[in-house]
């Protein structure tokens, strides 16, 4: 790859977008440390998830053959959210399996789109030199990338080489938070129920801060640690990673 | 055919139209079967009796157990288990000829099977290594319910008749017509239905043990 | 408040519930997981659990008739049932029959979803459940919550004052294991004096015509043996094609229910009593019951069709350890309950079911034969949406947001407006009200937007390069 830089697409996701830019700006700064030309199509809105998690099938596909065009050329594609990473690279194809022309266009996209942390980690074998964060922290696996795509030991690993910061481990650190997207605000209560054994298992770490790979998630965590007085502090993995960890986290003001 | 049949089927067929021929079908199990082996837990390492006695007093199915060379020691091993549970020398004794033959001299034995039998003594067809298992096959010899009534069950089972693994078992019969009955018994009974907390006994036996008949020559 | 909601604020509220939920499930977990690390074939028997269900699926009609070829040799009688209302008349026919006083049943779903116990007690049937947990419902005279431990809401407390009250000569009811033997005792006789005993069937053996049952207690050896008559109810879809297979599901479905190797008793029973026996039913019934699995064949559901009914996806479901088993309101709760109970009982009415759920996947990842549990439930969800059964004001949201979605550029200008209005109720980096945003609110603060959108942010930042 070396000669030939490849031209990743920086799809931020709509969460990032517009409650957190901070994650899409540490997810420029770890790309621009491999050997590859980022750029953010203009174009970008949402993976479509939403529609999709409430049945709207026809207009998923309209939101994907949007992205289907835009990220069309690029040679990697990248979301910082294992949740919409799983939805362009498993959803997608399944949604035009009776269209082969856009089936094919779909499996192509899926084929080129990775989760920002596997992809930092298992196509460059990165690891963060020079970055230190003397603290404790907690990770939590988000279900999509844990299960659908495999993202488990990467972030650790690459956490590992933070100097200066100790990862406790969470008991259940595999189980569902409670956010499932539009589920959280359908079901308030069966999801407060949840979130609050989770931010119970976070604070029962001891650790200063909660890690983990998906806005969705974190902003569910968080939200209900910071209702409950909680101490811990909330970053996307790509914060820490870019060495962003000494702004202000999830619901801190700068 | 009965209506319901024939509306079931009917329905099936609508929603599979294409049913495969009875040699695809058996082409493809074939090709299942050949998956088997691969996926059976490879921990049955050595004989299997000895394999046997090892699981049946591991902590999953906490039966106790022992050995013995020859038949004729099985009846002072009966004793002396009555012995050790305080119960009274007074057995039901499963109707099955190698067991009657043995000398029962010093307790009371009958041939049928009380509602709240307390000690029966049984001969058990052979055993499953891989999981401590018991197998009885229903009989005139062997009824159904002598693995069921009593609070204490003692089986005796011949080493022989001990298979590594469940399939071993299945194929040693295959092709032969099963009993009426063909119980597998791992264990004690026992029940988690209150709060997930075992206890022992609740409708079958409450204590069983396994003794083992004979071993290879050294 | 639909019923649904009503059922769930009822179960959240219910502190001691939530105590019973967790001390089965956690111990259910943990012993399930040890039970899989200690085999490290299980992923290759998973796959193969799978296929040989599907294989048996796919060719349905040959299996049935198999076994029904089988099971007739052996002088089993085979009945069949469209629906559950046709296999209760089946077995209360039987009973009638035999001039039947009472029954025995040894616990079985599929008797629980055709109303079984209710069509037995119609028709002045006495009916002794003897699966302990069934038992304590049936005094209780309450449904199961959970399809493995149908007690599972029950606290010991609770079970020592029903048997207080039901029990003759209880004795002391302090410990769990007074509790049991208490229950040995009360049904020893009950066994004996049946003169029929009903067990369902967790495998159908297509070439001997077999059918297998799995116990802890020996309950359904005491339900099936003494009696004149055994009945077994059976759904379509238990066949296995030979002992073979069956041994291979038993290892799947033994450790996924319970974390053991083998249940404690595990019979294939071949027909009535044989010349000589002593023991044993003269009479041996089989009622295959189809009872919407046809239906769910033909609408796309033909995965479920593998379900063992082993519990591993409830016991790892979020949603159903914090509400339990009722709220579901059906027979089978849970993530396959979501599956089926629209099936059963209609989309519109459980409707709830399939979106109440966070779409994880951990059940899947439990599952012995690897049913794909989040796309069936997000398949019903496609079916309420295209039949318009999604609530209105969050479907005119989803649409207005839609329609935003695919025009980038006015979707920026809304998200740039809405992230000026936001911060109007932001205290700190926090809000913790907001017009429109209760759902999230009400239990959670949400962060405060930093401030413009990415895209913005990204654009000014490279004007500025
Ligand atoms: S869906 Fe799978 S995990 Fe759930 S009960 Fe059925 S077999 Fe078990």
């Amino acid at each position: 790859m070396k000669n030939n830089p490849p031209r990743v697409a920086l799809f931020a996701t709509c969460l990032v977008d517009a409650m957190r830019p901070q994650i899409g700006f540490a997810a420029l700064a770890l790309l621009e440390q491999v050997n590859c030309v980022v750029e953010v199509p203009m174009g970008q809105t949402c993976c479509g998830q939403p529609a999709l998690n409430s049945g709207d099938q026809d207009g998923t596909r309209k939101i994907a053959k949007q992205n289907i065009k835009l990220l069309a050329g690029f040679d990697h594609v990248v979301v910082p959210s294992g949740s919409c990473a799983a939805t362009i690279k498993k959803d997608y194809p399944d949604l035009f399996e009776a269209d082969p022309v856009w089936h094919a266009k779909a499996v192509d996209l899926a084929n080129r789109t990775y989760e920002l942390l596997s992809y930092m980690s298992d196509l460059w074998g990165w690891r963060p030199k020079d970055v230190s964060y003397a603290t404790t922290a907690t990770y939590h696996d988000s279900c999509s990338g844990l299960r659908s795509l495999n993202v488990q030991a990467q972030p650790r690993k690459m956490l590992a080489d933070v100097t200066g910061l100790e990862l406790l481990p969470l008991e259940g650190a595999n189980v569902c938070c409670g956010f499932g997207g539009t589920f959280c605000v359908k079901y308030p209560d069966i999801s407060n129920a949840i979130v609050g054994e989770k931010a119970a298992a976070i604070n029962a770490t001891g650790a200063a801060l909660l890690l983990g790979g998906d806005l969705g998630c974190l902003m569910n965590m968080a939200g209900k640690l910071h209702r409950d007085g909680s101490k811990v502090r909330a970053f996307h993995t790509a914060e820490i990673l870019a060495g962003m960890g000494d702004g202000p986290a999830i619901g801190e003001t700068a | 055919m009965s209506n319901a049949k024939k509306a079931i089927f009917a329905a099936i067929r609508k929603a599979l139209p294409a049913p495969a021929s009875a040699p695809t079908i058996a082409a493809e199990l074939t090709q299942l079967r050949a998956r088997v082996t691969a996926t059976r837990p490879d921990r049955v390492s050595g004989p299997p009796d000895e394999v046997f006695l090892d699981r049946v007093q591991s902590p999953g199915v906490a039966a106790t157990a022992e050995r013995i060379i020859s038949w004729d020691e099985f009846p002072a091993v009966v004793m002396r288990y009555a012995e050790q549970h305080h119960l009274a020398p007074n057995i039901a004794l499963q109707p099955h000829p190698d067991l009657e033959a043995l000398n029962w001299g010093g307790c009371q034995t009958h041939d049928h099977i009380h509602t709240d039998e307390t000690l029966a003594v049984g001969l058990a067809l052979g055993g499953i290594a891989e999981t401590g298992t018991l197998i009885f096959h229903s009989s005139p010899q062997s009824p159904t319910l002598f693995a069921f009534l009593p609070l204490h069950h003692v089986v005796a089972v011949p080493y022989k008749n001990i298979w590594s693994w469940m399939e071993d078992y299945v194929a040693s019969f295959d092709g032969k017509s099963p009993p009426r009955n063909v119980n597998f018994v791992t264990g004690a009974s026992g029940t988690t239905d209150i709060e997930g907390a075992l206890v022992r006994g609740a409708h079958g036996p409450g204590w069983l043990h396994i003794v083992v008949v004979g071993a290879a020559a050294q | 408040m639909n019923a649904f909601q009503g059922r769930v604020t009822a179960a959240l509220a219910d502190a001691t519930l939530k105590i019973a939920i967790d001390r089965t499930t956690n111990t259910a977990r943990s012993k399930r997981t040890a039970a899989i690390a200690a085999w490290p074939e299980f992923a290759k028997a998973r796959e193969l659990g799978r296929d040989i269900k599907d294989h048996v699926i796919a060719n349905m009609e040959y299996y049935l008739n198999q076994f029904e070829t089988n099971a007739k040799k052996t002088g089993a009688k085979i009945h069949w049932a469209r629906t559950g209302q046709e296999a209760c008349e089946i077995v209360v026919g039987i009973c009638k029959a035999a001039n039947a006083k009472s029954v025995t049943r040894s616990k079985s779903m599929l008797g629980e979803e055709i109303g079984l116990p209710h069509a037995l007690e119609a028709a002045g049937i006495e009916r002794v459940e003897t699966d302990l947990a069934e038992h304590i419902i049936q005094l209780a005279g309450e449904a199961p919550s959970h399809i493995i431990w149908p007690a599972l809401h029950k606290t010991r407390e609770q079970v020592g004052e029903l048997f207080k009250a039901h029990h003759t000569d209880p004795g002391a009811l302090e410990t769990v294991e007074q509790m049991v033997n208490s229950a040995r005792r009360n049904l020893r006789e009950k066994f004996m004096a049946a003169d029929v005993g009903i067990s369902g069937a967790n495998f159908l053996i297509a070439d001997t015509g077999a059918i297998c049952t799995v116990t802890n207690e020996g309950n359904a050896e005491l339900t099936t043996t003494p009696p004149r008559v055994h009945i077994v109810t059976a759904g379509i879809e238990k066949l296995v094609p030979s002992m073979v297979e069956a041994m291979t599901m038993l290892r799947l479905l033994v450790r996924s229910a319970t974390g053991a190797e083998l249940t404690q008793y595990t019979t294939f029973h071949t027909g009535p009593k044989r010349a000589g026996d002593v023991d044993g039913p003269e009479e041996f019934h089989i009622v295959l019951v189809d009872a919407g699995r046809t239906t769910m064949l033909a609408e796309g559901l033909a995965e479920m069709l593998r379900c063992l009914r082993c519990g591993a996806c409830m016991n790892h479901c979020v949603v159903y350890r914090q509400i339990g088993g009722h709220a579901y309101g059906a027979t089978y709760p849970g993530p396959m309950g979501s599956v089926i109970t629209p099936s059963l009982d209609g989309l519109e009415k459980s409707q709830d079911l399939p979106r109440a759920c966070t779409l994880n996947g951990q059940c899947q990842e439990v599952c012995p034969v690897a049913i794909p549990l989040p796309k069936l439930i997000r398949g019903w969800r496609t079916k309420a949406w295209v039949q318009g059964y999604e609530p209105l004001h969050t479907a005119w949201a989803l649409r207005i947001w839609e329609f935003l979605a695919v025009r980038p550029v006015l979707y920026q200008l809304a998200s740039n407006m809405a992230l000026r209005i936001m911060p109007v109720f932001a205290k700190g980096g926090w809000i913790s009200k907001m017009p429109l945003a209760g759902g999230w609110t009400r239990y959670r603060d949400m962060p405060k937007p930093q401030g413009g959108t990415f895209l913005a942010q990204y654009k000014k930042h490279q004007a500025a390069k």
